[in-house]
């Protein structure tokens, strides 16, 4: 069944007065709890195209279908989880991981109940009380997912999260990103450049052209999780990807 | 760490206090060596005896009570206007800019130059020293409301909406919390304007109040009243802002992490 459906987006920028075209007509049908990552050069619009899916960001052409109904506005239906995390400084990790489910009008008794669920799935439980500067850029991107997690939403975006983190906590929240997904069955876009991090995770890997993007080629990866990162039989993936990728890196540079 | 920010740190109190013997002693040297009359320039023992004066009869804690009073309204007054006309700038963008310059020239404005308007215009009375406050101080306000929504990261304001925030939740919940730490910055400097503004228009308008006992002192060629009412002035400006002002923005600082 088709979760979402982007529609030929296009995205025009300004730049010193010219107008740069950044998406070029994107077409995407994505199944429900389907786990799709998409991978491009970078400045590719591969952020940009999370950011009108987020509906935080308006398409200049096209339109982007959620259940069948267009997409008019941002809400927590589709939560995007930023490269930097987006967490605000003024509230405590608990505060933090509850602000959706305060701004819905949950009661608090309720809202304990709900985070706490996911302060532990995430492992986050003994820093509740900590504030965000206090966490490291891992255990921030933990907060992150919790945040989003918690409103339940029908689609989860991602926008190079783990991107700022070290090789091992990296690896370590990869192989947890794949239990959260067969747990939660939440239907994932999951915007990366990393190739292998791809491989990993989606079910699906769309590769995007250089500007004005579109998408080039869909790759689907049918195999056993959870995957670690050292399994060999992945980068039979990984070629096949590259394979499509190096062109457009190339017109990059 | 978090015990010695709650007391006194030794070594702070063991600096001032080597600092103001050091001071009291030049000014007892300068006294000694009589480059001035001693009408000019009183003794420290003869300032302590004019502080005992007014104290005593309480001309001081009157003239406090009543500069304090007129400060406090004044400047709440300020923090709602400047508030207020800060958001009307971030609403209406066209009113923003336009009032963004008109606020800075008025920043720079020196608020005893609002004295003779204020006057002719209200009246030598309390509405009319609270006018010279609000003027002086509100404009601080505006343009510190208005810089500090303007500069919050557009991340905050991301997240908070696709989070479900909109209007007065987004204000509330995103807006004014992401703005806290330069909207306190923008208070200090508004309530140390005020401070200024209060004094001097005491000065030249007032019967009572701190201000006028300065300016009584003048009169009557009171020099030990003088320096001890410049004393106070100094001390309470020092106490509002370090006990109250510098701790509130420490707060909020320690709590983002800012160094």
């Amino acid at each position: 069944m088709t979760k979402l459906e982007a529609k030929n987006i296009e995205k025009y920028f300004d730049h010193d007065g010219q107008k740069l075209q950044a998406l070029g007509g994107i077409d995407l049908k994505v199944n429900d709890g389907d786990f799709v990552c998409l991978v491009g050069p970078s400045g590719c619009g591969k952020s940009t195209f999370l950011r009108i899916v987020a509906g935080l960001d308006r398409p200049d052409n096209g339109e982007v279908l959620l259940d069948g109904k267009p997409v008019i506005e941002t809400g927590p239906d589709r939560i995007l989880v930023f490269q930097e995390g987006a967490l605000f400084p003024w509230l405590k990790v608990i505060d933090n991981v509850e602000f959706g489910l305060k701004i819905a009008g949950i009661p608090k008794s309720e809202r304990s109940e709900i985070s706490k669920r996911y302060l532990d799935m995430m492992q986050l439980t003994r820093f509740a009380e900590s504030y965000t500067y206090q966490l490291s850029t891992g255990m921030k991107q933990r907060v992150a997912i919790a945040r989003a997690l918690v409103l339940d939403p029908d689609v989860l975006l991602m926008d190079e999260p783990f991107a700022a983190l070290d090789a091992q906590t990296r690896d370590l929240l990869l192989v947890e990103m794949q239990l959260i997904w067969e747990r939660t069955k939440k239907t994932i876009l999951f915007v990366t450049h990393n190739v292998a991090e791809a491989t990993m995770l989606g079910n699906r890997v769309a590769v995007f052209t250089n500007r004005p993007s579109t998408i080039k080629k869909e790759i689907v990866i049918d195999y056993r999780r959870p995957r670690i990162s050292e399994d060999e039989n992945l980068s039979k993936y990984q070629q096949q990807i590259l394979a499509e990728l190096r062109p457009e890196v190339k017109a990059n540079v | 760490m978090k015990i010695k920010k709650l007391f006194l740190n030794l070594d702070d109190v063991a600096n001032a206090a080597l600092f103001l013997a050091v001071f009291i002693g030049i000014w007892q040297l300068v006294f000694v060596l009589g480059i001035w009359p001693k009408i000019s320039l009183p003794s420290p023992a003869t300032v302590a005896e004019s502080f005992a004066n007014i104290i005593s009869n309480y001309t001081l804690f009157k003239g406090i009570g009543i500069t304090l009073g007129r400060l406090v309204v004044g400047f709440f007054i300020s923090i709602a206007l400047g508030a207020a006309i800060g958001f009307a700038m971030i609403k209406f963008k066209g009113f923003g800019k336009t009032m963004s310059s008109f606020s800075a020239g008025l920043l720079s404005f020196p608020s005893i130059a609002w004295v003779p308007f204020s006057i002719l215009l209200i009246g030598f009375n309390d509405a009319g020293i609270l006018f010279v406050v609000i003027m002086s101080s509100v404009f601080s306000i505006t343009i510190s409301t208005y810089s500090s929504i303007r500069n919050i990261p557009p991340i905050y304001i991301d997240a908070a909406k696709n989070m479900g925030a909109k209007g007065l939740s987004l204000f509330l919940h995103a807006t004014i919390p992401a703005a806290t730490p330069s909207l306190i910055i923008g208070i200090r400097q508004g309530w140390s304007f005020a401070w200024h503004a209060i004094i001097g228009a005491e000065i030249l308008m007032s019967i009572v109040g701190l201000g006028h006992i300065l300016s009584v002192g003048r009169e009557f060629q009171d020099m030990g009243q003088v320096i001890a009412s410049m004393i106070t002035i100094f001390t309470i400006g020092l106490l509002v802002d370090r006990l109250l002002l510098f701790k509130l923005e420490e707060k909020v600082r320690s709590r983002w992490g800012i160094e």
